[in-house]
């Protein structure tokens, strides 16, 4: 048994959770604010990281500067999606507009997804972006990886201090716990709303561009990475920062261990079948039997 | 409308017209049948759960799926045909069993999002158990194409499913569905027990996709994992059916016929991005007719048309208005009088280190009334919720006439004879006052009532009320007071020999406040039943209340009668404040 192997299976995982975790607090984000289970989350990622694929390829432009523009974009694809799509359904019972919530995240799913395939084409791409590995003795890490690891720690970071104490940090905790009242406290709900809304594509937007630089994306698979994302936040608690990179962090380990021992085929299910077992085993763990 | 023809009566002859389809084609307008009847199958399982009972599934389709397969693996072993699409159907039925443990523990948007990841799963389990499917590759049949056969199955099992729907909105099954749909926790008092009744419309549902996957695969003649478990199929019939209406008895076949239309049109005329086109149809129907062509207003102003869009609670049963002269149910016996009827001793409720009940002994006998007073967070309604079992209180014990409740359900002490309301009164909201107490007598632990006769007797209790002129009315249009009637009723027809009553009051003129002050004396004096009210309106209490119990901070302050806790100090401090603060 070589102990080297397992290490480096635990970094691969370690990073990839990283990536999972920065596409769970967008979700878990908007979620948590707007109330909104955004189905078309991880297809975002990937359209995000197509995108940015392109730009690499065949403009030449690097990710860095094309994830600016990327956020910039997804930010005002958010804003808009939210105000002429989704914000109109709150004037309709719970049912319908919960009804109409799915279906028109759905919706996007399914055109985004499609939309994509057909101008770019369904094979998988990346940003081929490499530096000289970085090797521990026996171990080896991508230098890219770890650079797109530091990112996202750094993120977690920074996101962690401006929710905590930016203007719109506290405006967005104080509708999330009380949306009444954070509305007489002369919050603006609405407008929060649709700028949350927002905020949480343009995180979408650096999540794609990040793991475009460390795995290759494809149309299709941004469902999947909804559902992981929707697992960590069930895992980690919704809106809990810590908790999703932690639940990111497991997640994406389990995944990497699962792919060498049972095979890589099965790395797609770990997530739903996890999902499936928490429910189980910690029922009341992060809603308690509450209307979710 | 009377004497007109409403469009309802014109949807059988789209059934009679299905049949007689194989007799005029069997080219194309067969193949294209053959598809809505398959998706009308799969949009009106769907809904059993969606419509009635509250949960959207979107993985519905993941069961048409299971279906597929298990005929396909069962007929290249040589099955006959006919047990394959038995099997199919039970294949399903064991996947919903089994998945309803996880899945049920979610609600909402969480149950609809665990419910479409089961596609995927299902999508790696078919690739990738090689042995059993035949993974990538997928299964080839070489089977009998009886295409006559096959129709007709089709067609059966699809009138099934109509037939299945008439059933679910007038049967026993189907008000508990329905309970559930709108308030689980009321639905669980009112002794309903939930968890089998969800577990058992999931698997229904399961069921006839797991048919009408059986009979795909022997109509394709092969199956591979994108052909059953693909994201951009497997949404077509639950749009079918929101786009006609969920809930409502015609809004899948519309919904099927329209859209089935439509997308036939577009498979045929879009050479690419048809799923970006049916995204956008889901896109459109989520944004602007979340509740289905069949509900919107335009539609509901045609005379013809507005039949379709019957709910399922535009019938109201018929009542003479008159009580009669028989008792609304026996009175509770009163043989028992030396037992108690209610027995608490030493019962603490903690939410984290917070007793919100700390250490509360009451005894109660059989016919008194009790009233239990406090200040707001004294730990009244949580002493509720610890005996109606809403709570399972930290440690302690509650005896109720000599039956201990612990590790009981909440259904288990409704039928026990705990009967309640709530400080804001939740009744079944999009069910009319009728279904409302109807509910309550179909499910209650004595004497429950067969449903025909529940909706009847029904009357008697609103009635009793005072609400017997809103009987047809829905539940959330009635004003304040009328809801909290509404909900005396309610719990006064699950013949409870304990009724808690929670602020029936505040909020109520006094003439309200006295009529309710009578419904309360006639309970017990007519019912013998013994109640507890929880309310801050003393002159009220002192009207009919046999002794009071004042609860503070969790724990009981005094027992006595209404005098003795007026004159208490330590009850006026805790009420007004201390008078050594005061000075």
């Amino acid at each position: 048994m070589d102990i080297t192997i397992y290490l480096q299976l635990m970094i691969g995982g370690i990073l990839l959770g990283g990536i999972y975790a920065l596409v769970a607090f967008g979700l878990s984000l908007i979620y948590g604010v707007v109330r909104i289970l955004n189905f078309s989350h991880g297809t975002l990622v990937a359209i995000g990281g197509i995108l940015a694929s392109l730009a690499y390829t065949d403009l030449g432009l690097p990710p860095y500067v094309s994830g600016i523009a990327l956020v910039l974009a997804f930010g005002l694809f958010g804003r808009l999606f939210f105000q002429f799509l989704l914000e109109p359904l709150s004037a309709r019972t719970p049912k319908e507009a919960e009804i109409g919530v799915v279906l028109v995240t759905v919706g996007a799913l399914l055109m985004m997804s499609d939309i994509a395939a057909f101008l770019a084409g369904p094979t998988p791409k990346n940003i081929p972006v490499r530096f000289d590995p970085i090797e521990l003795g026996d171990l080896i890490l991508s230098s890219t990886q770890v650079y797109a690891l530091a990112g996202i720690i750094l993120l977690t970071v920074a996101l962690h201090f401006f929710l905590r104490y930016s203007w719109f940090g506290r405006a967005i905790r104080a509708v999330s716990q009380d949306a009444f009242g954070a509305t007489i406290s002369a919050i603006p709900g609405k407008t929060l709303h649709g700028n949350t809304f927002a905020f949480g594509c343009g995180l979408v937007a650096i999540a794609g561009v990040l793991y475009a630089t460390m795995f290759p994306v494809d149309p299709y698979m941004g469902f999947s990475l909804t559902v992981k994302a929707f697992t960590i936040i069930i895992l980690g608690g919704i809106g809990n920062l810590t908790g999703s990179l932690l639940a990111g962090i497991l997640l994406g380990v389990v995944e990497s261990l699962a792919a060498f021992l049972i095979g890589s085929e099965w790395a797609p299910g770990i997530s739903i079948m996890l999902l499936l077992i928490i429910l189980v085993v910690r029922p009341q763990g992060i809603f308690g039997g509450k209307p979710a | 409308m009377n004497g007109s023809v409403k469009a309802n009566t014109l949807m059988p002859l789209v059934f009679v017209a299905a049949a007689a389809v194989p007799f005029v084609t069997q080219s194309y307008g067969l193949a294209f049948s053959i598809s809505l009847l398959s998706a009308f199958i799969l949009a009106q399982s769907w809904d059993w759960l969606d419509g009635k009972a509250g949960y959207t599934n979107l993985g519905h389709f993941a069961f048409f799926g299971v279906g597929a397969y298990a005929f396909a693996i069962l007929s290249s072993k040589g099955v006959a045909i006919y047990w394959g699409i038995a099997a199919g159907a039970l294949a399903a039925m064991i996947t919903a069993l089994v998945l309803s443990f996880p899945l049920f523990r979610l609600r909402g948007n969480y149950f609809a999002f665990a419910t479409l990841a089961l596609l995927p799963l299902f999508e790696i389990l078919a690739f990738n158990l090689t042995d059993i499917t035949k993974g990538a590759d997928g299964i080839p049949l070489s089977l009998p194409r009886q295409i006559n056969l096959l129709y007709g199955l089709l067609l059966g099992g699809a009138l099934a499913a109509v037939a299945v729907s008439f059933w679910l909105d007038r049967s026993r099954f189907g008000f508990a569905l329905k309970a559930i749909r709108n308030d689980e926790q009321v639905a669980e008092t009112s002794g309903i027990r939930i968890f089998p009744m969800k577990c058992a419309v999931f698997m229904l549902g399961s069921a006839f996709a797991g048919f009408a996957g059986a009979i795909q695969a022997w109509y394709l003649g092969y199956i591979d994992p994108p052909t059953v478990f693909g994201l951009d199929v497997a949404l077509i019939p639950i749009a079918m059916a929101l786009f006609g209406g969920s809930g409502l008895i015609w809004g899948p076949l519309v919904g099927v016929l329209i859209l089935g239309t439509v997308h036939d049109l577009l498979l045929t005329h879009l050479p690419v991005l048809q799923t970006t086109a049916y995204g956008l149809l889901v896109l459109l129907i989520g944004r602007f007719l979340p509740g289905g062509l069949l509900r919107t207003k335009l539609l509901k102003k045609v005379p013809f048309l507005a039949s379709l869009a019957q709910e399922h609670h535009d019938f109201a049963p018929s009542f003479s208005g008159d009580l009669g002269a028989t008792p609304l149910f026996s009175p509770n016996a009163r043989t028992e009088d030396a037992s108690l009827v209610l027995d608490v001793q030493g019962v603490v409720m903690r939410f984290g280190g917070n007793a919100a009940v700390n250490d509360v002994s009451l005894q109660i006998k059989p016919g008194e009334v009790i009233g239990l007073v406090g200040p707001n967070g004294s730990g009244k309604t949580t002493l509720f919720n610890c005996i109606s079992k809403v709570y399972e209180p930290t440690s302690g014990s509650i005896v109720l006439s000599g039956q201990s409740l612990a590790s009981k359900r909440r259904d288990e002490v409704a039928h026990l004879g705990i009967g309640r309301t709530y400080q804001n009164p939740r009744p079944f909201g999009d069910l009319t006052v009728i279904e409302n107490i109807a509910i309550a007598l179909m499910f209650r632990g004595r004497d429950p009532l067969h449903h025909k006769q529940a909706l009847v007797e029904a009357g008697r209790f609103a009635e009793f009320a005072g609400i017997g002129d809103k009987l047809s009315v829905r539940a959330d249009t009635l004003s304040l007071q009328d809801k909290k009637v509404l909900e005396f009723a309610r719990a006064l027809a699950s013949a409870p020999k304990l009724l808690l009553v929670d602020e029936v009051a505040s909020g109520l003129t006094p003439t309200e406040v006295h009529r309710f002050i009578a419904l309360l004396r006639a309970a017990r004096d007519q019912y013998g039943v013994t109640i507890i009210w929880v309310e801050h309106i003393f002159w009220a209490l002192a009207e009919i209340v046999d002794r009071i119990v004042v609860l503070e901070s969790g724990t009981k302050l005094m027992e006595g009668s209404i005098e003795e806790a007026v004159n208490n100090q330590r009850v006026q401090e805790a009420y007004f404040g201390s008078k050594g603060e005061a000075a």
